[in-house]
Parts: C-alpha cells; sequence; structure tokens
C-alpha cells in the first residue's frame, strides 16, 4: 500500500499546472458550498431559534407594526410600537387563549434620557410573564425588582460597563444593573429588562416622551392545548381591527421568503459550479486515462488487480479532493466573515453560528467537493482499470 | 506433470476484414527448472507465444496449463495473481514507470503481491546491486541509459521470485560485456533457484546456451531439441 500511496502521491506532482487547476476548481466548489450553506443555515437557524425561545403560540402587535416587530425579535433593531392595553384584555377573552403577557418597548438615546447606549428596554409584566422569567430563572435565579435591571447578552454595554452591580441611568431613573442573561438566540439578547411597575416613574421623568400610562407594545399569547394558533391569529385580526396578530410557523415569513429566493440563486450557483468541476476532472483524468494507457498496460502485465488500479488512481483523486476542500473550506470561511457583513439580512441577525453548525456545514462541504471530484474521475479510471496487459505488448 | 503445457493453442488477430494468424496451432511442453530459448524472424509469433504462456493474451484456441491448471479458465484476478506471484515477464525494452525510481519500479510487483515477502525492501537493493545498479536506487529511469534501465527490468521480472521467467530479448539494449553477464545471472538463477526460462532472442550464441530450443515461423511453432 505504501508504494501505492507514494505512486499516486507522485502522480500527483507529475503536471503541477494541472493538478493546480484541479485543486482551484474544487476549492472554488466547496467554498461557495461552505458560504452559502453558512448563510442560509445562519438565517434560518435565528429565525427557527427565535421563535423556539419566545415560548408563544402567536404575537399581537399594533396594526401595521408586525414589520417592526419582526426587526426587533429577529434583527437585534432598536424599535418602538404603541397599542393601547384595552386590547390585552380582548384578546385574552378569545377562546381558545390560554394565557397572555405584554412587554412595552423603549428605545434610548444616550443623549436624552440616558447613560447607555442606544439600546431597546424592554418592560415587561413580572405577574403574567412567562417569555423573560424562564430566562431570569436560568441566570439570576430570583426574580427582578423595581428599580433593578438585567442586560441581554449582548447589550453593546454589557461588556463596556463590566455590567453586575453597577448603576445606570434609563429614561431618567436609576437603575441597578444586577446582571446578564445568557444568549438567547432572539433579537431581545440585545434589550435591558425591567419590570412594568417602572414604567410609572419613567412616565413620569418625562423621558419617555409620548408614552401613554395606557400604552403597550406587543401582546404574547399561548393558545390552550390542541387550538391552532393561526385560528386564533385569524380571529384577533378580524374582531380586534387596531391589531396584527403573527402566530409562531409565521414569525419571520417575510425573510425567509427573502432568503427563499437567495437561496435559490446560491443553488443554482452551487450546481453550476458542481458541473463545471465535474466535467473538469472528468476531462483531466480522460486526458491522463490516455496518456498513462500504457503505465497501466506494465502495471497490469507485472501484476496489478483492477482494484490496484483503481486504488492507484482513487488514491491521486482523492488527495486532490482532500487538498482543494481543504482549501476550500479555509475560503468559504473567510467569505463568509468578510462578505457577510455585506448582507443586512446578516448582519443584523441575533445569532452566529455554533461551533457544531460550522463543524457540520466544514463537513458536509468537504464530502461535497471530494464527492465531485471522485464521481468526475470515476469514468475514466474504470475505463483504465479494465486495460488489459497485451497493450503494453502491442505498443512496442 | 509438466510446468508448461501448450494444447492445440491457436490466436490469430483481426487486421480489418481480414484475420493474421500469429500462433498456429501450438502444442509443446516445458519441464520445471528448463531453460528454453525461442529463435525466429521478426513477426513470427515469438512475443505473443510468451504472452499467451504469461496470461496477457487469451487464446483463440487451446488451452495453457501452468501446473496442470488451465491458465484461462481463471476469472481476472486470479489472472493478475498468476502473472505477478508465478510469471516475471522482461518486455522487449524496459517499460518502467517513469515517475518511479528504479527501487520504486521493483517494489511495485511487491505492492500487487496478495503476500509480500518480508524485507521485500531489501530484496529490491539487493536484486538491484545483482545487475550492477548499486548506485542508481534512487535514480529515476530518466537518469539512467538504455542498458541501465534494461537492467532494472530484469531485476524487477525476480522481484516476487517466480517460477518462470518469460524475457523478450532481454539483452536487446546491452552492451556485449554486460549481455554476458546478465546471462550468467540468468543461468544462475535457472540452476540456483530452479527458475524456469523461455527466452525469446535473435542471438544464436545466447540461444545455444539453452537446454531446449523451440523456433517459430509464421505462427507454427517447432521443437528444435
Amino acid at each position: 500500500m505504501h508504494t501505492l500511496v507514494t505512486f499516486a502521491f507522485k502522480n500527483v506532482r507529475r503536471k503541477p499546472a494541472r493538478t493546480a487547476i484541479l485543486i482551484f476548481a474544487i476549492a472554488l466548489l466547496v467554498s461557495a458550498l461552505v458560504f452559502s450553506i453558512s448563510f442560509v443555515q445562519r438565517v434560518n437557524g435565528s429565525i427557527k431559534r427565535t421563535s423556539e425561545r419566545l415560548g408563544a403560540d402567536l404575537i399581537v402587535v399594533p396594526n401595521n407594526a408586525r414589520g417592526a416587530a419582526e426587526e426587533v425579535l429577529l434583527e437585534n433593531q432598536t424599535k418602538s410600537f404603541y397599542m393601547d392595553r384595552s386590547i390585552l384584555d380582548r384578546v385574552r377573552a378569545i377562546d381558545g387563549v390560554a394565557v397572555v403577557t405584554e412587554q412595552i418597548y423603549l428605545v434610548t438615546l444616550s443623549t436624552m434620557c440616558c447613560s447607555v447606549p442606544e439600546a431597546m428596554v424592554v418592560a415587561f409584566n413580572p405577574e403574567t410573564d412567562f417569555i423573560i422569567k424562564p430566562w431570569l430563572a436560568e441566570k439570576l435565579k430570583r426574580p427582578l425588582a423595581k428599580g433593578e435591571a438585567v442586560a441581554g447578552a449582548e447589550s453593546s454595554f454589557n461588556i463596556r460597563l463590566g455590567l453586575v452591580d453597577v448603576n445606570s441611568k434609563l429614561f431618567g431613573n436609576e437603575f441597578k444593573l444586577v446582571g446578564s442573561l445568557d444568549k438567547t438566540g432572539t433579537g431581545l439578547d440585545n434589550a435591558v429588562f425591567i419590570t412594568l411597575d417602572n414604567m410609572d416613574q419613567i412616565i413620569k421623568s418625562g423621558a419617555a416622551g409620548k408614552l401613554k400610562p395606557s400604552d403597550i407594545s406587543i401582546i404574547f399569547v399561548r393558545v390552550k392545548p390542541g387550538v391552532d394558533p393561526s385560528r386564533i391569529a385569524a380571529k384577533v385580526e378580524d374582531t380586534i381591527i387596531e391589531a396584527d396578530a403573527v402566530s409562531r410557523r409565521d414569525i419571520g415569513r417575510n425573510v425567509i421568503t427573502a432568503l427563499k429566493d437567495i437561496s435559490r440563486i446560491f443553488t443554482m450557483t452551487i450546481i453550476l459550479a458542481a458541473v463545471m468541476s465535474f466535467f473538469l476532472v472528468w476531462a483531466i483524468f480522460t486526458a491522463i486515462a490516455n496518456e498513462r494507457a500504457k503505465e497501466v498496460g506494465i502495471m497490469r502485465a507485472i501484476g496489478a488487480k483492477e482494484s490496484h488500479i483503481m486504488r492507484l488512481y482513487l488514491i491521486e483523486v482523492l488527495t486532490v479532493g482532500v487538498i482543494g476542500s481543504l482549501l476550500g473550506i479555509l475560503a468559504g470561511s473567510a467569505l463568509s466573515a468578510v462578505f457577510s457583513s455585506t448582507f443586512s439580512i446578516v448582519q443584523q441577525l441575533s445569532t452566529s453560528l455554533t461551533l457544531t453548525e460550522r463543524v457540520v456545514i466544514a463537513l458536509v462541504s468537504f464530502l461535497g467537493g471530494t464527492l465531485i471530484c471522485v464521481l468526475g474521475a470515476l469514468g475514466p479510471v474504470r475505463r483504465l482499470k479494465g486495460l488489459e496487459p497485451l497493450l503494453v505488448i502491442k505498443t512496442e | 506433470m509438466p510446468q508448461i503445457a501448450l494444447e492445440n493453442i491457436v490466436k490469430d488477430y483481426p487486421v480489418g476484414s481480414a484475420t493474421i494468424a500469429a500462433v498456429r496451432n501450438a502444442t509443446t511442453s516445458v519441464e520445471r527448472g528448463q531453460f528454453v530459448s525461442i529463435v525466429g524472424h521478426s513477426g513470427s509469433g515469438k512475443t505473443t507465444l510468451l504472452s499467451l504462456i504469461g496470461g496477457m493474451v487469451r487464446p483463440t484456441a487451446g488451452r495453457v496449463l501452468f501446473n496442470g491448471q488451465d491458465v484461462y479458465a481463471w476469472d481476472s484476478d486470479r489472472l493478475s495473481e498468476y502473472r505477478c506471484e508465478k510469471v516475471g515477464f522482461m518486455f522487449q525494452s524496459a517499460s518502467l514507470l517513469p515517475v518511479l525510481t528504479a527501487r520504486e519500479n521493483l517494489l511495485l510487483p511487491a505492492a500487487f503481491h496478495s503476500k509480500p515477502a518480508a524485507g521485500h525492501e531489501r530484496r529490491a537493493e539487493d536484486l538491484l546491486r545483482a545487475v550492477g545498479l548499486g548506485d542508481k536506487l534512487h535514480a529515476y529511469p530518466s537518469q539512467l541509459s538504455g542498458g541501465q534501465q534494461r537492467r532494472v527490468a530484469i531485476a524487477r521480472a525476480f522481484m516476487n521470485e517466480p517460477e518462470l521467467i518469460l524475457a523478450d530479448e532481454p539483452t536487446g539494449d546491452l552492451d556485449e560485456e554486460t549481455e554476458s553477464e546478465m546471462m550468467q545471472f540468468f543461468l544462475r538463477m535457472n540452476a540456483e533457484r530452479g527458475t524456469t526460462f523461455l527466452m525469446v532472442t535473435h542471438n544464436s550464441d545466447l540461444a545455444g546456451r539453452a537446454r531446449q530450443r523451440f523456433r517459430m515461423d509464421r505462427g507454427e511453432l517447432t521443437v528444435l531439441q
């Protein structure tokens, strides 16, 4: 086996320019695979994680604020929107609704109200909340008291302030930052959380602009077991004209629709690259098969089985495939890091890929690149292995 | 039982719409340890005869028996094992693999062996020394003269310690002195190891040293002695 491996490696180095072209083509294909899978996975994963972590079956927001709500929940954007608190009771009264809880969203502006850079401040109702309390239970292990704030994992000022036991001014009121939450994978990772009982003082201070005591931003709804959230969402929209309702599976639908188009472009590019790589490998190995027919004849004459010939050329093609794929993974990862920042959809996503996801993407791309290489070479190599030893005699 | 037996061997090659008979109804046998020379004009079918015995080309009719077994009844893998483990073939030209060194060219048949002997690397080096190329172990064929390449090919044929050597004008490119040295080497291997030799040669002196002589004439095999 050692001699065959040496032989295959020497064959790889035989025509450096030709080998370099092959490696470049495979690297190009694999880098496209890594980049596009990373992109799609990041967007898809972020939306899926958000809807799962929110723990609500549907959200109710002011009319025409659906886009803004999705931007807050999915894309780390800072937006505020308000509707009247009476809607909360009207939603609660709908048959099939189990529990509801409300939140108020405020945007900090460091020059006017607050001692922190622009961020979302989320006021939640500790009596009814089922969104934030599970996150608090994981990290703070006690309820949040009046005058206390807790920061999301990625709040831009967390790091700057060193976070724990730091007093910050929010909307004219002093808050004690008592901790930070674990990463949730939602847009709320970028927010600061306080309880609703702080809102009276904030509104009185006048630092929250036109916000009225009766305003709320969003209602999270859990439906009773067996009830279809889409049906409740439709009922909300039918009966409460001032509100829009979005069921869990529809959260991020606009982003997903946009993503599908981008995915289609990526898929077509990858298919084209794969087909081109396949034919390039096929053409080069067809040339190799013609060039080395006599050598194969010699090997067959001195005792090589068809499997030896197959193994020899598979080692050669695998070497090219592996080098090309590894280079492609490096290039693709670099591309993802550099160019993903130019896609605003990715730039604003709340989560990045986990290490496991990165490893899986690298593995899938590696296998894809190597497989195309092997498939492209398979035809010519199969023809080669079947050559009869007589060929060497005849060509003399 | 003879080591090799040819039974009514016919080999035809189609050339356009015609057929050329390279070997016609050849029947003979060779005992183990024999040293056989094959003489004949160019195109008389000598190389085809060796190829038929070496398991490299299927006869149109007839049987080639090795130790009583029909070589062409075997499947492709078994036939490869026969070429690898029982037969050492010296072609008309050196037929070395250009990307491998002299030593690696010798190691290749061992790599194809189902049970390569222990110490085959040492054996490759010893064989190269035996043919006078101890200082060329790591030389590539392009760095060797025609005669040196030929000697590497001779050494390669002995790599797997075959029972039968089929040599197609093996000393054609060699000078007189080296030719004589190689002939001594063959005779020593024949005497010491009992290796059977079938050697095509135009050299009547070389042919005269063989204990059994065949002549090929327009595809017909005649046993001269």
